[in-house]
């Protein structure tokens, strides 16, 4: 009879908690992650000072900033993700577009958005130039696009 | 010494008439699983659940057993939302660890099934993931919750091992309760995305395991006694 309660103990033990409970996946959804360059010497990275980003009929979601990297997410609802980009006063309206689709993760996790065919469409108005490194967007570990200015 | 040495066997004999054996009822028990109801009216997620178990005793502590049922469970993950339904038949056997006083036929039994599951699974919502760091913070742009809707037509093979008791409360009326660790052998998944529950089976473990339980009450036909 004790053994039997033993094993009863143990089922609840083991069936009470397993990793799949938590989602240890961070982020799930990979945001674009954007490099500044100078423009004269362009191997070497150059800070955006006094750097305010907000996406078409948002609210900022970075205030004067000083940054040679930007971690922007996408909009995954819609094909298209517009930010603005103020520096000094000039602000550069870029245009995202992409491929948005749902792809399953794990049931912690649930759906992943996996952006692909990314390209940008820039006004050049303070940036000059644009290298897409990736039009996928994987993970966030590097940079996916350098942005000259 | 004639009279004497033919008195012999009849003495053998009166002893053996002596010793009482108690016989144990041979026969098929049929029962109804009643947790699956109560659980349906308790628990929101699981929608509707029957199960009717059946043994047949073959040997003194062998029993073939099998259980027939139908699940309707809903999945609620904090980014999906997906309902599982379908039937399923679990077919093994049972032997008896317990050692009966007198006429007494409980059981402390240990069992083995092979477990079999047809069903559908839906997956009626789900909203992408998109949200920051590991806090779960509010995200720039919020997902919108996705209508799904998409069914696919599943199967599942299993098999199982179970721990449980019988009790002989009223002549021939038992009451059981089990418990069961099953071991996934192949699931169907659907396309792009995982079938996270299976009739029979209950909530599939990452591993592909799962957990079960049962409270019958039975009723045995008995056919002879040996």
């Amino acid at each position: 009879m004790k053994k039997i309660i033993g094993i009863l103990c143990l089922f609840v033990m083991i069936s009470s908690c397993e990793k799949d409970d938590f989602c240890t996946q961070n982020p799930v959804t990979p945001k674009l992650i954007l490099r500044f360059y100078d423009d004269a010497d362009r191997t070497s990275t150059k800070q955006a000072e006094s750097l305010y980003v907000w996406a078409a009929n948002k609210d900022s979601i970075f205030v004067n900033i000083a940054t040679d990297s930007l971690v922007l997410p996408l909009n995954g609802n819609t094909n298209q993700t517009i930010y603005n980009f103020s520096k000094a006063g000039l602000i550069e309206q870029l245009t995202i577009n992409y491929m948005a689709e749902n792809e399953y993760v794990s049931r912690s996790c649930g759906f992943k958005i996996h952006f692909s065919d990314i390209s940008f469409a820039p006004s050049n108005n303070w940036i000059t130039d644009f290298t897409t490194i990736e039009t996928t967007l994987e993970n966030q570990n590097a940079a996916h696009v350098q942005v000259f200015h | 010494m004639d009279a004497i040495s033919q008195e012999q066997p009849k003495d053998s004999l009166g002893v053996l008439n002596d010793t009482i054996i108690y016989k144990s009822p041979y026969g098929l028990r049929l029962g109804i699983d009643i947790s699956k109801p109560i659980k349906a009216s308790v628990d929101g997620a699981y929608n509707n659940g029957f199960e009717i178990v059946a043994d047949y005793r073959i040997k003194k502590k062998l029993f073939l057993a099998a259980e027939l049922g139908f699940e309707d469970h809903t999945t609620l993950e904090d980014f999906t939302n997906s309902t599982a339904s379908g039937s399923y038949v679990r077919l093994g056997i049972n032997y008896n660890l317990y050692e009966n006083w007198l006429d007494m036929n409980n059981e402390i039994f240990f069992g083995f099934r092979y477990g079999f599951s047809l069903f559908d699974q839906t997956l009626n919502t789900y909203s992408p993931n998109v949200v920051n760091g590991e806090n779960n913070g509010a995200p720039y742009f919020p997902s919108n919750t996705i209508i799904a809707n998409e069914t696919s037509n599943l199967n599942a093979h299993w098999t199982e091992f179970m721990l449980g008791f019988k009790v002989e409360t009223l002549k021939n009326i038992f009451v059981s309760g089990s418990i069961s660790y099953k071991i996934a052998i192949s699931i169907k998944e659907p396309n792009n995305f995982k079938t996270l529950y299976a009739p029979g089976f209950n909530r599939i473990f990452d591993s592909g395991t799962g957990f079960g339980f049962n409270y019958t009450i039975s009723y045995l036909i008995p056919f002879s006694k040996k």
